[in-house]
């Protein structure tokens, strides 16, 4: 079973449902912890006074922030618990919106709520919301406090089950306008080229052909591989980054990537 | 023009596309250090040997992997650096995939994708001919000693980068379905339609910079407070209850709805009758407490 991460209720005008949270995805990293190599014991980390050369306990650490001119101010936890705009247990939901007009950029980490209580109650609460949002193009939008941060969140469903994103702030976003778009427009006969080799490269979405290679490689270093052989290794073959395909040229090259596309 | 993090080649057929990678999202958290709260002072963060009760320079750190309790295959930190790719800057497009078939749970990072050097005609050629096609292309991408998994589309009139999660992260869903969940009785066309009623009461327009983190703004504000010297005032908030009578509480929310007029923020004041009459506190809930301890 999932580890609950959170749990409280879901309010959806005067219902409440109670739920709790669980990770939509999993961790499949390979983890390494810190040795010390000459005995192969764990590394502690022990937290010090940079003044005093003495070790601190946890109930006597605070938080600290670093104001423009330097000066330091200490908040403890239990002020920063305080300094909770709404209720902690509860996900209220704010507005309906559509999900087309959301940018996913903004979308971060993904959940599942789960019906907390298998009472007849409890299921049929969760179930009518559930049917309602499948059955339109909409997310329910909220707001969730999750380990002392609050997030915006949007609950739509997922094979049945409440499925909630928590969201960044328009202001986390970088405006894409900064950014190089390239500038002139190709002309139709390029774009047209192109449009060919996309479409002669064309295939379908599959996920799980592809490897996580980073994975891969760690778990044969751990089961003794010096050097994992039929990963392929991006350090060999392209040490020379190619030049930038030209514009005089770019109608021979989008040609030759056809011909390789189709025998390929 | 933002900095960017890397340069790299996005390579499609015998097309080399140069473009530079720059950071799309970006967190606005507070970010605190430990403080010692006696004195004020900054807090270090110091390794020690568990076995020798001895600080451990960073030198003699290797990296272990448990593979059984307490039992590690140990990396040094050479090793380790044999199984991380070095600095590839090619992103080779294996394929084009219709972009929305990509389901958004693999999402990880995005990052903006500029135009590199002398890239002008060939990146804005690969963006158009996404744009069109509505498709993504798909390859590998080495970033922080990682190779990960990399869709390339276009949007907001550049080239944006996500990286992806494994289709194996995704948590296989039937597994958490709650055995009681078919049982329940379904819920009657009452109750469907007053909730539709009120999920097009409460439909608006999604305005990304309407919704602030009033979070941080009140940490903000509690911070100059405390830098001043005042004294501050931390709102209390309640809890509620658990659910009641579901069409009684829908009818209520549509009542509710009508008379409160546009966007409410569900005030601990406002009950239905039916919350009133039978009180009743999820048993995961934790009760009252709505103390969490921050991390």
């Amino acid at each position: 079973m999932p580890r609950y991460l959170w749990s409280g209720s879901l309010s959806f005008g005067l219902i409440n449902v109670p739920i709790r949270l669980v990770s939509a995805v999993q961790d499949r990293d390979v983890h390494f912890r810190q040795l010390h190599e000459p005995d192969g014991s764990p590394i502690e980390t022990r937290r010090y006074c940079s003044e005093e050369e003495k070790e601190v306990p946890f109930e006597e650490i605070g938080r600290g922030y670093e104001l423009d001119d330097g000066t330091l101010v200490t908040l403890t936890d239990e002020e920063l618990d305080a300094a909770a705009p709404r209720k902690s247990r509860t996900i209220d939901i704010e507005a309906f919106v559509d999900r087309s007009e959301i940018d996913p950029l903004l979308f971060d980490h993904p959940y599942v709520l789960l019906p907390a209580g298998e009472t007849d109650g409890v299921m049929r609460a969760y179930r009518l919301l559930a049917e309602v949002i499948d059955s339109s193009d909409r997310v329910a939008l909220g707001r969730v406090v999750l380990r002392a941060k609050e997030h915006l969140v949007t609950v739509g469903v997922r094979d049945g089950l409440l499925a909630l994103t928590t969201m960044r702030f328009h202001d986390e976003l970088r405006p894409a306008a900064d950014v190089d778009n390239g500038g002139r427009k190709p002309s139709a006969a390029k774009l047209k080229a192109a449009v060919d080799v996309v479409k002669a490269m064309s295939a379908d979405w599959d996920p799980g052909r592809y490897e996580d290679r980073h994975r891969r490689r760690l778990e044969d270093a751990v089961a003794g591989a010096d050097r994992t052989e039929d990963v392929e290794d991006p350090k060999s073959g392209d040490a020379e980054t190619p030049d930038a395909t030209g514009a005089r040229d770019m109608m021979d090259v989008l040609k030759a990537s056809l011909d390789k596309a189709r025998a390929g | 023009m933002p900095r960017s993090l890397l340069n790299a080649t996005i390579v499609f057929g015998e097309v080399s596309v140069p473009v530079k990678l720059h950071t799309a999202q970006t967190s606005q958290s507070i970010s605190f250090k430990e403080i010692h709260l006696e004195d004020g002072a900054k807090i270090e963060h110091r390794r020690f040997c568990a076995e020798e009760d001895k600080e451990v320079p960073y030198e003699e750190i290797a990296k272990g992997h448990e593979v059984a309790d307490g039992k590690y295959a140990v990396l040094t930190q050479e090793q380790l650096a044999a199984a991380t790719p070095g600095g590839s800057k090619t992103i080779a497009v294996e394929e084009f995939v219709p972009v929305d078939d990509i389901d958004p749970i693999l999402h990880d990072r995005a990052y903006h994708l500029g135009a590199g050097k002398d890239a002008g005609a060939a990146y804005r050629l690969l963006h158009d001919a996404l744009a069109k096609t509505k498709r993504a292309g798909i390859g590998y991408f080495v970033f922080h000693d990682r190779e990960r998994l990399a869709a390339i589309r276009a949007q907001d009139g550049i080239l944006v980068l996500q990286t992806l999660r494994a289709a194996d992260a995704v948590v296989d869903l039937d597994t958490l379905k709650p055995d009681a969940a078919d049982d329940a009785r379904a819920p009657t066309a009452k109750e469907r339609k007053m909730a539709e009623q009120l999920t097009e009461a409460l439909h608006e327009p999604f305005v990304a910079a309407d919704h602030t983190d009033e979070h941080r703004e009140l940490v903000l504000k509690l911070i100059e407070a405390k830098a001043a010297g005042e004294d501050v005032e931390l709102p209390e908030v309640e809890e509620q209850d658990a659910p009641d009578d579901l069409a009684a509480a829908l009818e209520a929310s549509l009542a509710d709805r009508e008379h409160s007029g546009r966007r409410r923020r569900a005030s601990p004041t406002k009950k239905p009758a039916a919350a009133a009459k039978k009180r009743r506190r999820s048993p995961s809930s934790g009760g009252k407490a709505r103390k969490s301890k921050g991390s």
